[in-house]
């Protein structure tokens, strides 16, 4: 649920969780980024970064510039207005992904134990939109969910020690892209030429928390054409931006 | 105008006071584990805090120096030597054109900070010169330094014999109590835990690194497991995982997770986290926010005058 009013929990002498809510939904999540997006709006005096996740929104600051008291005092009001109307456009993002073979190692096991043919795990994969609630974890990871419920499945057991970046994989309700070579527990079923992050470019990670990914199934000849292009900078992905109607940003 | 890497130590990164505003695409801060040590070492030879300097783990490096240049050394107990001499600690002094500067192995502490006027100047990446080893970012490329680097030097603006009050160096040998604040998930834990916690003593185990230091000691007991919906890791979050050990997770920290945060350890510990040695013990001390925030204004006080 969204709590009536936001939870204030200290993590240490620098910095504050602004928890909202104790579930994961788009609902909770937007709230969080509109906190955020009116705190660089109103740019409130001693804070000094955020850190949006699922429902909390943590508050760096500066306790010589602000007292804790007086940070939450200012928080509590900008919560209050923190509604998914206020948020910019969102940015729909239209990621290729070659499913199977040996850069989707998993896609047949995870299939499986689905019991469903690969064919149709790709396609119920591709078919769907995915929320990225944040950004983190390791640099340009999304945290994502919105795979149908037919394909949800257990983390793996054993998890790997080696996920090769641009690795797209699903877990429970979520599914992620393996920003930088990383240990893993999600089933990978694809990969994406992509590259979330890129350390030399002006915003390192490509995806922004309030983005909605798409997945393009592709051809092995094809990621193999697109990775050249992303090693010569010469590619960019699809990236829109929509404006719904408020209703339909979350839920 | 550059410094050459005779020899590299084990692992020694060229660091500023870290990168701002890159946590929301998942890049912690970095930069140095002992921060006033870090600051103290750039005031001594005339830089400006955020100057960037080498960090030495447990073991430094041996620099060739193409021209003048002031140096301090701060941080872990190294024995320090320009071309066979020793040199003070926690003291500027200077070095000729040629001369070679060594740095040993820490007897007290982990964690040594050379400045060299002018700094090091390595290219600034997202506003900082700060290396993120596990995200191959910053400083030298990247990565730690190496035999045979060439790292390049800013240019020097003075410096002079500056030293650091004796009674403001600090010592590392002992078992220190960190101040310590509860939450964000204190309510996950039982009076016991948390009382496991605050009267405990805890070994540092030797698998810690920049990105968080585990120990070993008392059970801290959940109500229940240990997973929560993930969210934001503070700097000095104790981490409580399924074996009721704690995990401090410190500069190069993942940036969220989803496991149960009991606590954090304060800002102006971390260095004391930072400089112990694996195998040495320390206290978890339970602190309010307030009288946090009274420590920190003091110890920035104090570091205003810790130069004579």
């Amino acid at each position: 649920m969204i709590y009536p009013e936001p939870r204030f929990l200290p993590c240490g002498d620098l910095a504050v969780s602004v928890e909202l809510a104790d579930e994961i939904s788009r609902e909770a999540n937007a709230r969080v980024l509109a906190l955020e997006y009116l705190i660089q709006q109103r740019r409130v005096p001693g804070i000094t970064e955020t850190l949006p996740t699922y429902r909390a929104l943590l508050v760096y600051y500066d306790p010589a510039a602000v007292s804790f008291d007086a940070l939450t005092v200012a928080l509590r009001a900008l919560a209050e207005e923190a509604r998914p109307e206020v948020l910019p456009p969102a940015r729909q993002v239209e990621l290729p992904c070659c499913y199977g073979g040996d850069l989707g190692f998993e896609l047949d096991a995870a299939a499986s134990k689905l019991g469903l043919p690969p064919d149709e795990l790709s396609r119920l994969h591709a078919g769907a939109d995915y929320h990225v609630y944040f950004v983190g974890f390791t640099p340009g990871l999304p945290y994502m969910t919105g795979s149908p419920e037919r394909i949800h499945i257990p983390r793996l057991v054993n998890p790997r020690t080696k996920t090769p970046a641009g690795s797209v994989a699903i877990g429970g309700v979520q599914c992620c892209i393996y920003s930088v070579e990383s240990p893993g527990g999600f089933w990978v079923l694809g990969r994406t030429p992509a590259r979330l992050y890129d350390p030399a470019a002006s915003e390192p990670s490509l995806l922004r928390a309030g983005d909605t990914v798409r997945f393009r199934p592709i051809e092995r000849t094809e990621f193999d054409a697109i990775s050249t292009d992303v090693a010569a900078g010469r590619w960019r992905p699809r990236i829109v931006e929509v404006s719904l109607p408020s209703g339909e940003r979350v839920g | 105008m550059n410094v050459l890497v005779e020899d590299a130590g084990p692992l020694t990164s060229v660091q500023d006071l870290g990168r701002l505003s890159q946590l929301r695409v998942g890049l912690p801060r970095s930069g140095p584990m002992d921060r006033e040590a870090f600051v103290l070492a750039n005031r001594l030879v005339g830089n400006p805090d955020n100057a960037a300097g080498l960090e030495c783990t447990l073991m430094g490096p041996r620099l060739e120096f193409s021209d003048a240049r002031w140096v301090a050394v701060a941080g872990a107990d190294v024995p320090v030597t320009l071309d066979g001499a020793e040199q003070p600690k926690w003291t500027a002094f200077p070095v000729r054109a040629g001369g070679v500067l060594r740095i040993g192995a820490a007897r007290a502490g982990v964690r040594s900070y050379l400045a060299i006027s002018g700094g090091v100047a390595t290219p600034p990446v997202l506003g900082s010169r700060a290396t993120y080893l596990r995200g191959a970012l910053g400083g030298l490329d990247g990565r730690a330094l190496r035999k045979g680097d060439t790292l390049p030097l800013g240019a020097p603006a003075g410096g002079g014999a500056r030293r650091v009050r004796p009674d403001r160096i600090p010592t590392y040998g002992d078992e220190p109590s960190v101040d310590t604040i509860l939450g964000p998930q204190d309510d996950r834990f039982t009076a016991a835990g948390i009382a496991a916690l605050f009267t405990g003593s805890y070994e540092m185990l030797p698998q810690s690194d920049r990105m968080g230091a585990r120990f070993k000691g008392p059970r801290i007991e959940h109500t229940q497991g240990h997973d929560i919906i993930s969210d934001g890791i503070a700097l000095g979050a104790i981490q409580v995982i399924g074996d009721g050990q704690p995990i401090v997770l410190l500069v190069d920290r993942q940036t969220a997770g989803g496991y149960t945060k009991i606590g954090a350890v304060c800002s102006y510990e971390i260095a004391r986290v930072g400089q112990l040695k694996p195998g040495q013990r320390l206290r978890f001390r339970r602190v309010t926010v307030a009288e946090a925030h009274a420590a920190l204004a003091a110890r920035r006080a104090a570091l205003e005058t810790a130069i004579a």
